[in-house]
């Protein structure tokens, strides 16, 4: 993109979500995790580093927030009060929620973060300069900063071997997300290009949806109907662009699909199905 | 002197301007219009200046090429099939050179390599930084195979961005193959589909 493009098509790529956010999508690729399935084992975690080449940072940055999981798990009680084995563990995968009106966009003063037609927010690592505003602007807490360069050290001799050729190996200073696998979806596509037809429903499966051992995670297009996503999405009437107070008016059972932070209006594409309990 | 005369005389330099201006937009047009027709793409612009690449065997492209008439995409096959256009495995060499020009030295080199079941460690000349996507089987065919470009004038397509081949020997970085020259070329072919996403290419 010229720096003229990039002034003309300023205000597209910065509409919210009430005007309909960036218009011309080929497509918009979004996810259903059901929490009822999920068990919290971390697979997901594990996929992602080893499919994004993702740095493992010790115990010690661990502790102070340097952690660089693109995919975690976050941990939550459902009875606080009660002892151990009674608390109930409720786990509830968080990565970037790749927001129709991400409030990471309009932040970044070189636009390294913008949205591309398949409704992602995309990163790009060569044009970041880790002002780091991005981070501070996501409600989500999902973007994480390289604050050291891992090249030669995250990655002792033959490690260096599995880094996936795919994505690039991003150094100190740079600001990184989930992509939802971008690398698998532009094989992909390039593969529907070659082969002179759409990309058909389950042929772009990220790495966190592959490994998950209780199919928690379906990935696809909510541009195509007829993808399990989207079928998904009208089942529990969860729609883009707008603003449900789903926890207050779905008493229904069966209508179990919510947003993190709908209310932001940031237009997640990750639709959470909320995990049911017996009553106690 | 050309200056002096024409501060001198400037109607019998118009009448040759003239002349000359004519039969070279005459050329322009026909030009033009043939490149319509053939291309209707825009080459992208620009030029390099390439360091010299020794290579184990001073492989002659214009031999093959000009001489000889073949097809860029014979010996570079996966070029249609995959992201990269590939170095020939030596089997491929020695299909021909077992019999063809055997008395060549640089053929009895290649033989030699063939002999010890090695091949020759060829060096890349093109090579794009880590971080960038390109494929080699997209823009052939939207270039060449989706608009019925006749096959055996390939090597102009695959000219773009690697120069005039044909009169080279060992292959040399004559096109920048920087942003600036994929993305001018993108933006000139945007009715082709040319993607201006960033995400496109980087990775």
């Amino acid at each position: 993109m010229s720096l003229d493009n990039i002034l003309n098509h300023w205000s597209d790529y910065r509409k919210g979500a009430e005007e309909g956010g960036h218009h011309d999508y080929e497509h918009r690729w979004a996810m259903a995790i059901n929490l009822d399935l999920c068990i919290g084992c971390n697979a997901c975690s594990t996929a992602c580093y080893a499919e994004n080449n993702l740095a493992v940072v010790g115990k010690e940055k661990f502790e102070k927030g340097q952690a660089m999981h693109w995919m975690r798990i976050e941990r939550y009680w459902d009875q606080q009060e009660l002892e151990h084995p009674e608390q109930g563990a409720s786990f509830l995968p968080m990565m970037c929620q790749q927001c129709g009106a991400a409030t990471c966009e309009p932040v970044c003063p070189v636009a390294a973060t913008y949205h591309t037609p398949d409704g992602l927010n995309a990163q790009v690592y060569n044009r970041c300069i880790g002002s780091r505003y991005c981070s501070n602007n996501c409600p989500f807490r999902v973007r994480y900063f390289n604050f050291y360069s891992y090249y030669e050290s995250s990655w002792p001799e033959p490690m260096e071997q599995q880094l996936n050729p795919d994505i690039s190996v991003r150094d100190k200073g740079v600001m990184e997300k989930c992509t939802f696998c971008m690398q698998r979806i532009r094989t992909v596509k390039d593969k529907a290009f070659m082969e002179d037809r759409k990309v058909k429903d389950g042929e772009v499966v990220p790495a966190c949806a592959q490994s998950c051992p209780t199919s928690a995670i379906v990935f696809g297009d909510t541009m195509d109907d007829g993808s399990m996503v989207s079928k998904l999405w009208k089942k529990h009437q969860v729609e883009r662009g707008i603003y449900q107070k789903t926890k207050l008016a779905k008493k229904d059972a069966d209508l179990r699909g919510y947003r993190i932070f709908e209310e932001l209006n940031v237009d997640p594409s990750v639709m959470y199905l909320e995990r049911v309990r017996e009553d106690i | 002197m050309v200056v002096k005369n024409r501060l001198i005389n400037p109607g019998a330099d118009f009448a040759r301007a003239g002349l000359a201006g004519m039969v070279l937009l005459v050329m322009l047009l026909m030009s033009s219009t043939a490149m319509a027709v053939k291309y209707d793409v825009v080459p992208p612009s620009g030029t390099h200046k390439g360091e010299d690449v020794p290579q184990p065997i001073e492989f002659p492209h214009d031999v093959h090429v000009k001489d000889n008439d073949i097809n860029c995409m014979y010996c570079h096959t996966y070029a249609r099939r995959s992201k990269v256009a590939g170095i020939p495995p030596t089997s491929k060499c020695m299909g021909c050179h077992k019999v063809i020009a055997t008395d060549k030295p640089r053929i009895q080199e290649l033989t030699k390599y063939w002999e010890n079941k090695e091949s020759p460690p060829w060096k890349k000349v093109h090579d794009l930084p880590d971080f960038v996507h390109f494929t080699h089987e997209k823009h052939l065919k939207t270039l060449a195979f989706d608009r019925e470009f006749p096959v055996e004038d390939v090597k102009e397509i695959c000219a773009f961005c690697h120069g005039d081949v044909e009169n080279m020997t060992v292959a040399n970085k004559v096109k920048p193959l920087n942003m600036g020259f994929c993305v001018n070329c993108h933006i000139a072919n945007k009715d082709l589909g040319a993607p201006g996403d960033c995400w496109k290419c980087h990775k």
